[in-house]
């Protein structure tokens, strides 16, 4: 499980990666990239999950300084990590005034046994999602080149 | 600031004004430095207890100093069950506790009693010592002249104490490693002595086994001469001959307040220390003293070596008249530096036990005062070497006069502190104790010191005989007493309102707050092979690092206690900023900590808006092994490992990991993470 929530392709596909012009709340955009994951999952309670994401986001900041904001959740009802992107060209305001250029949101399995790689990606991300790299995908318009950036 | 500079042009997080705290309690001892600090003034009684104890009870004096070293053995278990109990010894605490505030001011009194006199003591026997090899050499020589030692002890103790007065408003550092090198050579000339001396034995035919009556004069009787049934009391005697001997315990409290420097394990190296403490005072003290007393004439100690008995011991050996020379020389030497560094610990003894007293608001702030140059407090040092001048111009060199009141302080600390030791069991029976004076009875839910009170009766009959026997120090030692008493009675209400605003704020460390340009600068000084770094914030939770430091077993590993102080105008946007916390506190119980296991720590501070962020680039800086924190009881400790988690990576800037654990613990749990 550990190697399984590193490897993006397994956890993102295309249609859950979002690049976001109009002006849109931090909010909202969590709800989007919930949204998105859950249409793939039926099985989820969106509404559920959705709020598991925002009482995490009352907790310590999941935005780093770089611009990239990791909401995430860990999820009961789930045996495989998930995951969904939005790239802001426009950056957003998070809720402590940062600036927000991406937004990677995942879902990690609710046990134990996962918590380890749950951190395991969340330094991954946090790495590999330097400022650089968050320019590099702000200036890219296609979502496959997206997620193969990202993959990589 | 940061380790990569280019990070922090582009970084909103800042870290920033990185302090390293210093401070001299947090540097740690073997327990053969501690043994060999406590030796260098128990063990330099050695040259003039027995002296002084003949010319009291006559030649039954080797008996009752080795009886005396004997019992010291009893007396150093009870001071391991004090020490146990309070890091920082000293004798105030330990009887504020178990007999209240006015005993433990009476107690000071007796003890700064004993360290006034130890100065003038030693430094009158060092010139005695010196003043008989100048006589020996003389003599070698055929020439007919002996100087009288008197006026040169008088000067030399003088220089002595005017030179140690010099150190001490300077500052004197860490002397563990002088101590250490001055009882290895003494240890050295011992077995030599003790060698020689036994070959003596079986050479010698005119060999006599001192009495053990003891025989009294008019002096040492004291007042008891005026009380004629005391004088059939048999046990009475022993009380007397051995009272008579007692001050060759001096400097043994000195384990109390050297306890605190001893490193981890810290009970395993008190036990260690004062094993050797023990063994060596017996033999150098007890044992070199019957030596001396089997093979000098009888009528030699009384007269040529009353002052510098080691020394008539060295010349009366069976050998050549050089080598017995050189031996005296080897025992004038170590004599020279042993009492010489007693007189420097009487200073530094009675100076810390009046800070303490001022630490606690007793004192005035005058006592207090800092040197504005070397920032001793120069006041109490001052004080203190005036009044051991005096003393030593009062006695006009003469050793039994000083030797007899000495014990008063000796006996009356013992009775307090000793006291308090046994009454802390009842009072404090759950108190934790890591070490016990042997022979205990359980009784209900008490554990009963039935050694512990039998020294107490012993320490207290020799005290009241004392009290009896010695006039001089009975009529000196309570005027003494009873002037400190008053003095600290008259300071403490004058200073009433400081004593509550300090007893209210509790102790505060004296931190060298120590500004450093860079990270990596600030962390140079660390050597060990494994570095930790243990986050701290609640002053009243010090949890984390004391598991770590209870869990350290190694000499290999630098902990790093971070405290990462919120800075407000780096505030980013509506980000909340955690409180700062009274950092002179935090400090303060990461020191006292650090003590109790007896672990050096490398304590710093940095200012930064971003905890995860200043925590992560230290530990990656210090290449630690191991990041260690506690939980945030707002948010939690998945939430702080996650934020913990996501901060390391952003600083990775793609360079290779290094492996890393970060453990947050809480009531002995714990959520661990290998980076």
């Amino acid at each position: 499980m550990d190697n399984q929530n590193n490897n993006i392709p397994l956890i993102l596909n295309e249609n859950r990666i979002f690049i976001i012009r109009e002006n849109i709340t931090k909010a909202d955009l969590v709800s989007k990239l919930v949204h998105s994951i859950c249409s793939d999952l039926p099985n989820l309670n969106e509404e559920e999950v959705l709020s598991s994401v925002l009482k995490r986001e009352q907790g310590i900041s999941t935005t780093l300084d770089t611009g990239l904001s990791i909401p995430h959740a860990r999820v009961e009802d789930l045996d495989a990590f998930q995951a969904a992107l939005a790239v802001l060209p426009a950056p957003i305001k998070d809720d402590y005034g940062l600036d927000v250029k991406a937004m990677f949101l995942f879902f990690s399995p609710a046990g134990q046994a996962y918590f380890s790689g749950h951190l395991k990606l969340l330094a991954a991300l946090a790495e590999k999602f330097n400022s650089d790299f968050i320019k590099e995908l702000s200036e890219t318009n296609d979502k496959g080149l997206l997620l193969k950036k990202v993959s990589l | 600031m940061n380790s990569d500079p280019s990070a922090e042009k582009t970084s909103r997080f800042k870290l920033k004004g990185v302090v390293v705290m210093t401070t001299a309690m947090l540097t740690f001892i073997t327990f053969w430095k501690a043994a060999a600090i406590v030796l260098c003034d128990f063990g330099s009684s050695a040259f003039y207890a027995g002296s002084i104890a003949m010319k009291a009870i006559g030649p039954a004096f080797p008996w009752y100093i080795l009886a005396i070293m004997i019992f010291a053995g009893p007396i150093l278990l009870m001071y391991m069950e004090a020490c146990s109990m309070f890091t920082r010894g000293g004798i105030f605490p330990v009887v504020k506790a178990g007999l209240g505030e006015n005993a433990a001011k009476l107690a000071t009194a007796a003890i700064l009693f004993d360290f006034l006199l130890t100065g003038p003591i030693s430094g009158i026997s060092a010139g005695q010592y010196i003043v008989g090899f100048i006589n020996s050499i003389l003599e070698f020589l055929n020439i007919e002249t002996a100087l009288t030692g008197d006026g040169f002890s008088i000067l030399f103790a003088i220089a002595v104490t005017i030179y140690f007065w010099y150190q001490n408003i300077k500052g004197i550092e860490d002397s563990s490693e002088k101590s250490s090198r001055i009882i290895k050579f003494s240890v050295m000339v011992c077995a030599i002595v003790v060698v020689w001396a036994i070959i003596t034995l079986f050479i010698k035919d005119d060999i006599s086994v001192p009495p053990i009556a003891p025989h009294f004069n008019e002096h040492s009787l004291g007042w008891a001469a005026d009380i004629p049934f005391l004088q059939h009391i048999g046990i009475f005697g022993v009380l007397m001959a051995l009272g008579h001997s007692v001050l060759a315990l001096s400097g043994i409290e000195t384990l109390a307040q050297v306890f605190r420097e001893i490193e981890y394990p810290k009970i395993e190296n008190l036990k260690k220390a004062a094993f050797i403490i023990f063994v060596f005072a017996l033999v150098f003290t007890g044992g070199l003293t019957f030596l001396a007393a089997l093979i000098i004439p009888p009528d030699l100690i009384a007269t040529k070596y009353q002052d510098n008995l080691l020394a008539g011991l060295a010349m009366n050996l069976s050998g050549p008249t050089v080598f017995k020379l050189i031996l005296q020389a080897c025992i004038v030497a170590a004599g020279a530096v042993m009492l010489s560094g007693a007189v420097n610990t009487s200073i530094i003894g009675a100076n810390g036990i009046m800070s303490r007293m001022a630490e606690t608001g007793i004192l005035t702030d005058w006592f207090r005062k800092i040197h504005p140059k070397y920032g001793t407090t120069y006041h109490m040092i001052n004080m203190i070497c005036v009044m051991q001048i005096i003393v030593i111009l009062f006695s006009r060199g003469n050793l039994y006069l000083i030797g007899q009141a000495y014990a008063f302080g000796v006996l009356w600390s013992f009775v307090f502190e000793l006291a308090s030791i046994v009454v802390l069991r009842f009072k404090e029976r759950e108190r934790k104790r890591l070490f016990l004076m042997p022979f205990n009875v359980k009784f209900d839910h008490y554990l009963i010191p039935v050694g512990g009170i039998l020294v107490v009766i012993v320490v207290i009959l020799l005290a009241l005989t004392n009290l009896i026997t010695k006039q001089v120090a009975a009529v000196t030692g309570i005027s003494f007493a009873a002037f400190f008493f008053l003095i600290f009675s008259v300071s403490e209400r004058l200073n009433a309102q400081k004593a509550n605003d300090i007893f209210e704020e509790g102790h505060r460390e004296k931190l060298n707050h120590i500004k450093a340009d860079t990270l990596e600068k600030a962390l140079s000084t660390l050597s060990k092979e494994n570095r930790l770094l243990v986050a701290m914030r609640d002053p009243d939770n010090m949890y984390p690092l004391d598991a770590v430091l209870k869990d350290l077993k190694d000499d290999d590993t630098d902990v790093i206690v971070l405290y990462v102080k919120p800075v407000e105008h780096w505030r980013i946007g509506k980000r909340e900023m955690a409180k700062s916390v009274d950092e002179n506190e935090l400090f303060t119980n990461i020191i006292l900590t650090a003590e109790k296991y007896g672990h050096e720590v490398f304590p710093i501070e940095i200012n930064s808006n971003e905890v995860f962020y200043a925590i992560s680039q230290v530990a990656i800086a210090a290449k630690a092994k191991e990041i260690i924190m506690g939980v945030s009881g707002s948010y939690g400790a998945h939430d702080q490992m996650e934020r913990l988690v996501m901060a390391w990576g952003v600083l990775q800037n793609g360079q290779p990991h290094i492996p890393m654990t970060a453990r947050i613990l809480w009531e002995g749990r714990e959520v661990s993470y290998k980076f």
